[in-house]
């Protein structure tokens, strides 16, 4: 038994200056990680140092550092993230897997270079995509490896003109005016809303988004003014408006357009939010695979409060709003609000017990509203035009930002009402099918979503259809013709869900790993009689015995999948 | 405010606060745990006690929900089971085979709960050990991740109750694991060595190291005793086999100290059958003989000097006599006595009484120290 004497080392002072420069904020763990990694001085011992430094126990920031899949401990100079996300997956010719991706980029880029797998960049209309250090790129291959190293980004998506049948009130000034102007913005409305809001009391204004009948855009549809109302009914202060920008489940990247086209109108979304709820104080979480939103934002909100649209005394209200950007660094588990506001408290981003919810003890214990961009986008029209306009859009209140994806003609994003089904969607929308597609199977909502077969195409979407089993989710469609095995789909859906489940309990942790070492081998053809009962009881088991919403929601593509294509499941099963 | 609600078609009366769990340990309904203890926040992470809550679409983790007028509670229907037994199966699958190995197997509560729901280490898992074997050169404390199921309890013993922060929560999803500080070795990462995580681990992952491989629970005897250490008086039990004492457990019911421990009560107990711990008093030959003592060199009056076993009466008659003859002699500020931090406090205040009382003098300190 050796026992190894152990000497006081002084902390490293280009931690201890890192750390000083956030002001030894215990909040900033993350962003004093991130600045280390970009040093390539990221290792366990700078990392117990930027703990030692705060004051906060070495296996916190250690913990932190081995959870965000964007942080690592071998230095790096120049890193491209290869997305390995469904839709890149469907739309790589070769149907190759993410790992032989990820080889072939590794071969084929300069020395300098670093190449790591991202589970889903959030790029899907410009799929195959990649992250190149920080500037967004696509669609490209590998082939074009060597032009990317030397600049070549690919060709980005134009949202500027609308789609025929389009209805555009949250997109209504993509294209009109230079996002990163406020000028420009001002001429085309902006803040307007909130000088609106500013006339009425907080509670006239919550009343006013409740009569819309706005509902949260998250995915789960929950009404955005009872949600206000709880907060602002909370008795404690201060309270906090939370923007949950961390888009990162496949096939979704309407708040990455929405903040490219109007990064205001978000903005002041949330100062519309926080003079109603009586918050001061914003915080915007965006996903670290967003530099270029993140930068974005960061200048839209120095101009607005150089205008006196964000910051002290709001158009002479006296009522002052700040926002903050607090940028993720690579977990989908920090779309859940609650291990959002782990993550922006500067911890691991690990779901929280619930109850109590955030309106009641959420950012630092405080009464906190947790809102997607697109609710907030939706905020500053219907205070300039009316709950009145915003409920006749269409049969269900509101527009709706839909993407299409995968084997039609004119894949992207637009804007209509609800009500669409998604036949209309493909056809309408999406320019129909690809020459020699067939449709086959779609999956709709997200990742989380539902695969369905052809019998569900006339189905009207909205947050109710899910009973019928196709959901709307964030409005993601991925259309995948006769050549794609629903199997593969569901084997590339379950890597993402076992690579970003977060490990806190036992059902998904094990369930979504096992569930996709068993897909791997169906897809593979070495299928085993069993495999679907098992696959089934996986699903039943992460569905009710799940901590948190990331585990409960993995079953609804293999049960829907399970359910519309037992044939080719059994087939599969029967392969050996 | 008091509510009433059913568990299992009994109704039954809580308090507005307590969890589901709080409430049908009180009435006697067994609801299995693995990563609560009741001495440690309740994280719901393991899901073992998922009850079913009438009208909830998921199952509740009876650990940490609370209860509510008319909730309607079952702990233990076909779903329950089910769900339950599919869990544990996934704990299992990175858990190896070892139990016959295992020095905590018989008090092993996921090797009683396997056992209760007869559930094996699925074929498909047991893929090797993902971690080296006690890695760790802490001298007392065993390191085995392997059999690790992530409760926690371990994270939150050493944050709760010892405060040392030391073990933490690294990596994500099935990489997931538990580190000491930095991913270092526990004495790097400010262990005090307390063992408070060995003693709320549930499984083999941390155990006691000086006792590895010497008994299992049904060969040793659990004597309760009081800690000689110092006056604080922690209980904790002996584990003895045969007639020798091979190591320390926590005892929960002890009223000072519950499940803590410090490292000289937990692991300091090999003085107990050291060959040199003196079990009887000892005095000088002169003074056994009431001889002066002797003057000169040591080696001449060797044999008058060396030690002689007694019996405590002649011991305390001997020491008497000569604190007397002391204080008669050369008046009462020739005595000094120095007290021990290992004595209680009601030892002490005696000590204070003899010094100025009995010899009259206030020469009297205490070690402060152990």
């Amino acid at each position: 038994m050796t026992n190894r004497k152990i000497t006081h080392q002084p902390i490293d002072p280009q931690v201890e200056e890192l750390v000083a420069g956030y002001g030894q904020d215990r909040e900033a763990v993350l962003e004093v990680l991130k600045d280390l990694d970009r040093r390539g001085q990221l290792t366990p011992a700078t990392a117990t140092d930027t703990a030692r430094a705060m004051g906060i126990p070495a296996h916190q920031a250690y913990g932190m550092a081995t959870f965000y899949s964007m942080l690592a401990f071998e230095p790096r100079r120049n890193i491209l993230r290869v997305c390995d996300g469904p839709v890149c997956w469907l739309k790589r010719a070769t149907a190759a897997s993410g790992l032989e991706t990820i080889e072939k980029w590794s071969a084929a880029v300069e020395g300098s270079w670093s190449v790591e797998r991202s589970s889903c960049l959030g790029l899907c209309d410009r799929a195959p995509a990649v992250l190149v250090n920080e500037e967004q790129a696509g669609p490209l291959t590998a082939a074009e490896a060597g032009r990317v190293c030397q600049g070549w980004r690919g060709v980005p998506t134009d949202y500027a003109s609308p789609r025929p049948g389009e209805v555009r009130a949250l997109l209504s000034n993509a294209g009109k005016i230079d996002p990163d102007s406020i000028e420009s913005a001002l001429a085309h409305g902006a803040y307007r809303g909130l000088k609106a809001a500013l006339q009425k009391k907080p509670e006239e204004v919550i009343a006013e988004i409740e009569a819309s009948g706005l509902q949260g855009r998250g995915g789960a549809g929950f009404p955005v003014g009872r949600k206000w109302k709880f907060v602002a009914a909370a008795e404690r202060t201060p309270r906090y408006m939370i923007c949950n920008a961390d888009e990162s489940e496949p096939l979704i990247f309407k708040d990455r357009v929405l903040i490219d086209s109007d990064p205001h109108q978000l903005l002041e979304g949330m100062a519309i939010g926080g003079y109603a709820c009586g918050a001061e104080e914003g915080w915007i979480y965006i996903r670290g695979e967003y530099p270029a939103q993140a930068t974005r934002l960061e200048r839209s909100i120095a101009q607005a409060e150089e205008k006196g649209c964000l910051g002290e005394n709001l158009f002479g209200s006296g009522f002052s709003f700040r926002v903050h950007v607090h940028r993720g660094a690579g977990a989908y588990i920090c779309g859940e609000e609650t291990a959002l506001i782990e993550s922006l408290e500067g911890k691991r981003g690990e779901p929280r017990l619930r109850p109590p919810y955030p309106p009641s003890c959420g950012f630092r214990g405080q009464p906190t509203s947790v809102n997607n961009v697109e609710s907030f986008a939706a905020v500053p029209s219907i205070l300039r035009n009316g709950a009145e306009w915003w409920k006749g859009l269409g049969p269900t209140p509101g527009t709706k930002l839909y993407m299409i994806l995968g084997h039609v003609r004119s894949s992207g994003l637009f804007e209509a009402p609800f009500g669409l089904t998604l036949r209309q969607i493909i056809d309408q929308f999406g320019g129909g099918l690809l020459p020699g597609s067939e449709f086959k199977f779609a999956l709709t909502g997200g990742a989380a979503g539902t695969i369905i077969g052809p019998d569900l195409l006339d189905v009207p979407l909205d947050y109710s259809s899910t009973q019928k089993g196709i959901s709307l989710g964030a409005g993601a469609f991925l259309v995948c013709d006769q050549r794609v095995s629903v199997v593969g789909m569901l084997r590339e859906l379950l890597h993402f869900f076992a690579t970003e489940s977060c490990g806190k309990c036992t059902p998904c942790r094990v369930g979504t790993w096992r569930a996709h070492e068993i897909l791997v081998r169906m897809a593979a053809g070495e299928g085993r009689p069993g495999d679907v009962a098992e696959l089934e009881a996986l699903s039943e088991n992460m569905l009710l015995a799940s901590f948190c919403g990331l585990g409960q929601s993995v079953p609804i593509p293999i049960n829907s999948a399970l359910h519309h294509f037992a044939a080719e499941f059994a087939a599969a099963e029967k392969a050996q | 405010m008091t509510i009433r609600l059913t568990i299992d078609g009994t109704s039954i009366e809580a308090r507005e606060g307590q969890t589901i769990l709080e409430v049908a340990r009180e009435h006697g309904i067994r609801i299995p745990t693995l990563c609560y203890h009741k001495d440690l926040t309740p994280t719901g992470n393991c899901r073992m006690c998922l009850v079913e809550v009438t009208r909830q679409r998921f199952l509740q983790a009876a650990c940490v929900t609370q209860v509510w007028d008319g909730m309607e509670i079952e702990t233990g229907n076909e779903k329950v089971r089910r769900a339950r037994k599919l869990s544990l199966e996934l704990m299992l699958a990175n858990h190896p085979q070892d139990c016959i190995t295992c020095d905590v197997s018989g008090e092993c509560e996921l090797q009683d709960l396997a056992y209760e729901y007869q559930v094996c280490v699925p074929g498909w898992g047991a893929k090797g050990k993902r971690y080296p074997v006690d890695p760790d050169p802490n001298p007392f404390i065993r390191v085995d991740m392997n059999r690790c199921i992530l409760c926690r309890r371990c994270v939150l013993a050493c944050a709760e109750v010892q405060g040392r922060d030391v073990w933490g929560v690294a990596g994500r999803g099935i990489e997931e694991c538990i580190v000491a500080g930095a991913g270092v070795h526990l004495l790097e990462a400010r262990c005090e060595s307390c063992g408070q995580c060995v003693a709320y681990c549930p499984t083999g992952a941390l155990s006691n190291k000086m006792n590895y491989g010497v008994a299992r629970a049904h060969q040793v005897r659990r004597v309760t005793t009081t800690c000689a250490y110092c006056g604080v008086g922690c209980q904790f039990d002996l584990l003895v086999k045969g007639n020798q004492v091979i190591g320390v457990s926590s005892n929960p019911d002890s009223p000072v100290n519950g499940m803590a421990l410090c490292v000289k009560g937990r692991y300091g107990y090999d003085y107990i059958h050291h060959p040199d711990r003196l079990l009887k008093p000892k005095v000088r030959r002169y003074l056994l003989d009431g001889k002066p003592k002797p003057t000169g060199n040591r080696k001449s009056s060797s044999a008058n000097r060396e030690w002689v076993e007694v019996d405590w009466d002649t011991a305390l008659d001997i020491t008497a006599r000569r604190l007397r003859q002391a204080r008669d002699t050369h008046g009462p500020d020739s005595v000094g006595i120095l007290t021990s931090a290992k004595c209680t406090n009601e030892e002490n205040y005696l000590m204070n009484k003899f010094a100025r009382q009995v010899v009259r003098t206030n020469n009297i300190d205490h070690c402060a120290r152990l």
